[in-house]
């Protein structure tokens, strides 16, 4: 069976997350310590600053996963008390669904990121070259990243962005189509203009001039991009030549006026110009606005795009779910075949090989009957065979629908001597 | 006309049809997939137009078999194959929905369109007639282009002024490409028309010499290229760009399609053919 051990950022403060980070990054050979306890087939250890968690294949569950419980707690220096409250254990079904919700990002802090699928394939592919996954597991994740590739297809879940700086960016791919060689004019020198800055950079805009008050922060920031620092007093004169502007500085006046802006307007012959204001106060005039062409967004505005996201990112998190539902299915489809099917067909061909080897040993007296009266006897010797095991496959069946298949199945191959 | 080019027809406006109501519903339900799918059935469409309209050329023989079935078809023909185009060069298959609406307009009018009736009165018909309409043809489409890239201009433009980018505003595409593309249509449109025009005047300076009648149609088709010269010239010149542009290029496309119904049905003009 499949079992899942873990904590995660909704059910562990801050402080366990990272004593369990630390105590699983210091041990070097976690994975054949974790593959040695008594009961696991086949095991994945995944580690993220919001996540620790453990996938493993199970023999004898209960126990087995009991031991992977008390391994976390051990390392993550967890009292029980503590253990209890943060550590969440889910099997087969469950289990299987948490990880295909994790794996497409449903369960992250922020829903859609994309980085937790590359850790996850990373966390893969440390367990494979360490020979710790086998046939179940290796299933398991290639059907987890299924999952998550359909999810990122197939819903809209990763489609808008989900924080200030990226809203800026995709509101000026709105406007100008391709950022690549657009200029930039940050006024100020706060953390999020240069956020934003750095996310307009890494989608091709290029040219970067920094206006501050002081012009030896405007050169420090400038150098980063590569940029040229200028005066406020060059100010004006930026303003005709860039595309984009990005304003925050602590000026408790508007810093870029409506008139300053249409002024620049008629000198850079109507180019389209996209301002971004997110200094509170607001440094740009909300006049500027009214000027044709030109398109200022405050972080009101950019905070209303990112809400509407967020609410958008939950609604296509509904179509999400229904997906996973369907690979989930998917696979334990698969898995319950894995338990019950081997034996089924191996008791099937024992008694097949029974029924061969009498019919050969009466071969000698059944020659003196007539052909009929042969196969009359041939279809009563497989009627009988298939009326007794009818009953053994039927439960085995049954059970396995249920993930309970595996005691009976091994009673199966004991009665049976199937394993002889 | 042959069996053949009538099928051909009737494909060509059954894929129009369909690659119209595609890019309609896919603006509705804001789908890109959709469009995408649309600008694949039009361009067979396209396709099929083109081998109709080859059909036509291999059985023409003098003008009298060219029917205003085929010159509408050319129009819409023209069109499409310029949206095409401009497919493969931008990813803005959202303007499907404002172009093919105009492609399947000039196909239905084709349609009921006899292909016997003559088209060009006998005696005017002529290479010089033929440049005339083609380049003239041609330069219209061109700008029916720009006006439709205008028209999108303007939602998107309303779209961001407002704050409210929302998926509509995702669907269509940036205002750059846009304004881009109604460069385009003017920046061609206007010399192909220009090219047109002067094709017929030289061709009614020999007809009628000094004194052409006074046609409403050569008129009012003067008075639309002088509005959009004036506008490739604020566009250069000036730098006129983005929502005014789109806005005087809307409005120029409407002043255009309401004279040309207007002198057609209303006005008595030699260019009562088209």
């Amino acid at each position: 069976m499949i079992g899942l051990v873990g904590l995660n950022h909704k059910t562990a403060p801050l402080a366990v997350r990272e004593r369990l980070f630390a105590g699983c990054q210091e041990q070097a050979n976690l994975l054949a310590d974790l593959k040695a306890i008594d009961g696991v087939l086949e095991i994945l250890h995944l580690s993220t600053c919001n996540r620790v968690e453990l996938v493993a294949s199970l023999e004898d569950a209960p126990r087995a996963l009991g031991e992977l419980e008390s391994f976390l707690a051990r390392y993550g220096g967890l009292a029980d008390e503590e253990a209890a409250a943060c550590l969440y254990t889910y099997r087969d079904r469950e289990a299987i669904r948490h990880l295909f919700r994790v794996t497409s990002s449903l369960d992250s802090l922020v829903m859609g990121e994309a980085q937790i699928l590359g850790q996850v394939k990373d966390a893969y592919r440390l367990a494979l070259a360490q020979n710790a996954t086998g046939v179940v597991l290796n299933r398991l994740m290639h059907r987890a990243f299924r999952a998550a590739k359909r999810v990122r297809t197939e819903t809209g879940i990763a489609a808008n962005p989900v924080s200030v700086s990226f809203a800026a960016v995709e509101l000026a791919k709105k406007i100008f189509g391709t950022l690549a060689g657009r200029k930039i004019l940050i006024i100020g020198a706060g953390e999020m203009a240069e956020l934003t800055c750095t996310h307009l950079v890494g989608n091709g805009a290029e040219d970067i001039t920094v206006v501050n008050r002081s012009p030896a922060q405007a050169r420090l920031l400038a150098e980063k991009f590569h940029g040229a620092a200028v005066g406020l007093e060059a100010l004006d004169e930026a303003l005709c030549d860039v595309d984009i502007v990005i304003s925050s500085t602590g000026a408790p006046t508007y810093v870029v006026t409506g008139e300053m802006v249409r002024r620049c307007l008629r000198k850079r012959k109507n180019r389209l110009l996209f301002l971004v204001d997110i200094a509170v106060p607001r440094d740009i005039d909300p006049a500027a606005d009214e000027v044709e062409n030109v398109y200022l967004y405050n972080i009101d505005h950019l905070q209303d795009i990112v809400d509407e996201n967020i609410k958008n990112r939950r609604r296509e998190a509904l179509k999400a779910e229904a997906i996973i539902e369907e690979e989930v299915a998917n696979y334990t489809n698969w898995l319950k075949e894995l338990e019950a099917v081997p034996t089924i067909v191996s008791l099937r061909s024992k008694a097949e090989g029974i029924v061969r080897t009498e019919m050969e040993k009466a071969s000698g007296w059944m020659e003196n009957l007539e052909n009929a009266d042969r196969e009359k006897v041939e279809a009563l010797v497989h009627g009988i065979v298939n009326k007794v095991l009818h009953a053994p496959v039927a439960v085995m069946k049954e059970e396995s629908a249920e993930f309970a298949s595996q005691d009976i199945v091994a009673a199966a191959r004991q009665l049976f001597r199937l394993d002889d | 006309m042959t069996s053949v080019e009538g099928i051909l027809f009737a494909a060509a406006l059954f894929c129009c049809s369909l690659a119209t109501g595609g890019y309609l519903i896919s603006l509705l339900v804001r789908r890109v997939a959709l469009a995408k799918i649309s600008t694949w059935i039009l361009a067979a469409g396209f396709m099929l137009l083109a081998l109709n309209l080859l059909f036509a050329a291999v059985h023409w023989t003098d003008w009298s078999s060219f029917g205003s079935r085929h010159f509408l078809s050319i129009y819409a023909w023209v069109i499409a194959g310029i949206y095409l185009g401009l497919q493969l060069k931008t990813k803005t298959r959202l303007l499907g929905a404002f172009i093919a609406p105009f492609i399947l307009l000039f196909l239905i009018a084709a349609a009921g369109q006899g292909s016997d009736r003559n088209l060009v009165p006998s005696q005017w018909q002529g290479g010089l007639t033929t440049l005339h309409l083609v380049l003239a043809i041609a330069g219209e489409a061109l700008f029916v282009l720009a006006s439709a890239a205008g028209a999108m201009f303007l939602i998107q433009n309303n779209l961001l002024k407002n704050k409210k980018p929302g998926p509509l505003g995702r669907l269509l595409p940036s205002l750059g490409d846009l304004d881009q593309i109604n460069h385009f249509g003017l920046l061609w449109g206007f010399p192909l028309l220009t090219l047109g025009m002067i094709g017929g005047a030289v061709y009614a300076a020999f007809v009628w010499g000094g004194s052409w009648p006074a046609d409403p149609k050569v008129v009012w088709s003067f008075a639309v290229w002088v509005f959009y010269g004036f506008l490739l010239h604020q566009r250069l010149a000036i730098g006129w760009k983005g929502s005014r542009m789109a806005v005087l290029s809307c409005l120029g496309l409407i002043a255009f399609l309401l004279s040309a119904l207007g002198i057609r049905f209303c006005l008595a003009t030699v260019h009562n053919f088209i």
